[in-house]
C-alpha cells in the first residue's frame, strides 16, 4: 500500500466541496458520493459517484451536465495538492433505481 | 478511416446496443474499446515517425500501459497554461481515466455499468481525440509521446 496522500487527511475539504457542488447543481445532480481508495495501479484516488436526474442524463444534455460537474469539483479541489487521481462515474436516477445495491465501477 | 477511429466508432456502436436493457457485456466492451481507441491513436502517431515502415508494428508493441500512465507533464505556468498545454493535459487526463475504466470493465465483474456512465466515458475519449488532433504536431505533444514510450525527460 503506498504512502497516504494529503487527501486522506483532508477529507473534510472534499466533503465540503462535494456538498457545495451537489447544492449548486441540483436538481440535475441528485447526489454525489465519493470514496478515497487506490486505483488499478495502486495509486491513491478519489472516485466520485454521481446520480443525475433523468432529464440531465438525456443523451443531448449528458456531456454538458457532466462537464459542468467535473469543472465545479475541479475548481474547489486541487487534486495535485491532495495527491489524488480523480475518477467520475454516473448513473441516472432510473438506472440507479434499477441497479440499486449493485457496485459502481 | 484510421484504426483508432474505427475502434472509437465500434465503442459507440456497442454502447448503443440492447435498447433500454443493454447487456453488461456490450457496455464493458464499449468502455474497453474506447480506451484502446485512444491507446492506438497515440501509438500510431508515434510509430508513424519511424522511417522503417516494416518495423512500426514491433515498435508499437513496445508501449506499456503502466509506462504510458507514468509519463508526467506539467505546464510551464500551472495557473496560466497555453492552449496547447491545456489540450495536452486533457488528453493525459482522459488517458488515465479511460485506463482505470478499462481495468474495471475488463477485470472487475462485480461492478455494474450504466449506459450513462459508459456514454460519459466515450465522450471523454472522443474529446481526447479532438484535443490530440489539434496539437499532435506540436513539440510538447510529440515529446510527451516519447515519455509515454518510456524515455526519460532530458
Amino acid at each position: 500500500m503506498p504512502t497516504l496522500p494529503a487527501g486522506v487527511y483532508k477529507e473534510a475539504e472534499i466533503a465540503s466541496a462535494v456538498a457545495e457542488v451537489e447544492k449548486l447543481l441540483a436538481p440535475h445532480v441528485v447526489r454525489i458520493r465519493y470514496e478515497i481508495t487506490t486505483d488499478w495501479n495502486d495509486d491513491w484516488a478519489v472516485y466520485f459517484r454521481v446520480v443525475l436526474s433523468d432529464k440531465a442524463s438525456k443523451k443531448n444534455r449528458l456531456r454538458e451536465v457532466v462537464a459542468n460537474i467535473e469543472a465545479q469539483l475541479a475548481e474547489r479541489l486541487d487534486y495535485d495538492a491532495l495527491g489524488l487521481y480523480h475518477y467520475h462515474h454516473y448513473r441516472s436516477k432510473s438506472e440507479q433505481a434499477e441497479l440499486r445495491g449493485k457496485a459502481w465501477p | 478511416m484510421a484504426f483508432a477511429d474505427d475502434l472509437l466508432a465500434d465503442a459507440f456502436h456497442l454502447a448503443s446496443r440492447g435498447g433500454k436493457k443493454p447487456k453488461q457485456s456490450s457496455l464493458r466492451r464499449a468502455v474497453s474499446t474506447a480506451y484502446y481507441a485512444l491507446f492506438h491513436l497515440l501509438i500510431d502517431d508515434f510509430v508513424a515517425h519511424w522511417e522503417l515502415e516494416h518495423q512500426r508494428a514491433r515498435l508499437g508493441r513496445m508501449f506499456e500501459h503502466r509506462k504510458m500512465r507514468e509519463a508526467t507533464f506539467k505546464p510551464v505556468n500551472k495557473n496560466s497554461p497555453t492552449s496547447i498545454e491545456s489540450d495536452l493535459s486533457k488528453v493525459i487526463e482522459a488517458f488515465l481515466r479511460l485506463q482505470d475504466d478499462r481495468y474495471a470493465a475488463d477485470y472487475d465483474v462485480a461492478k455494474v455499468w450504466s449506459r450513462s456512465d459508459v456514454l460519459t466515458t466515450l465522450a471523454l475519449a472522443e474529446q481526447a481525440f479532438k484535443s490530440w488532433r489539434s496539437i499532435r504536431k506540436e513539440k510538447i505533444a510529440q515529446d510527451h509521446l516519447l515519455s509515454m514510450f518510456g524515455a526519460r525527460r532530458g
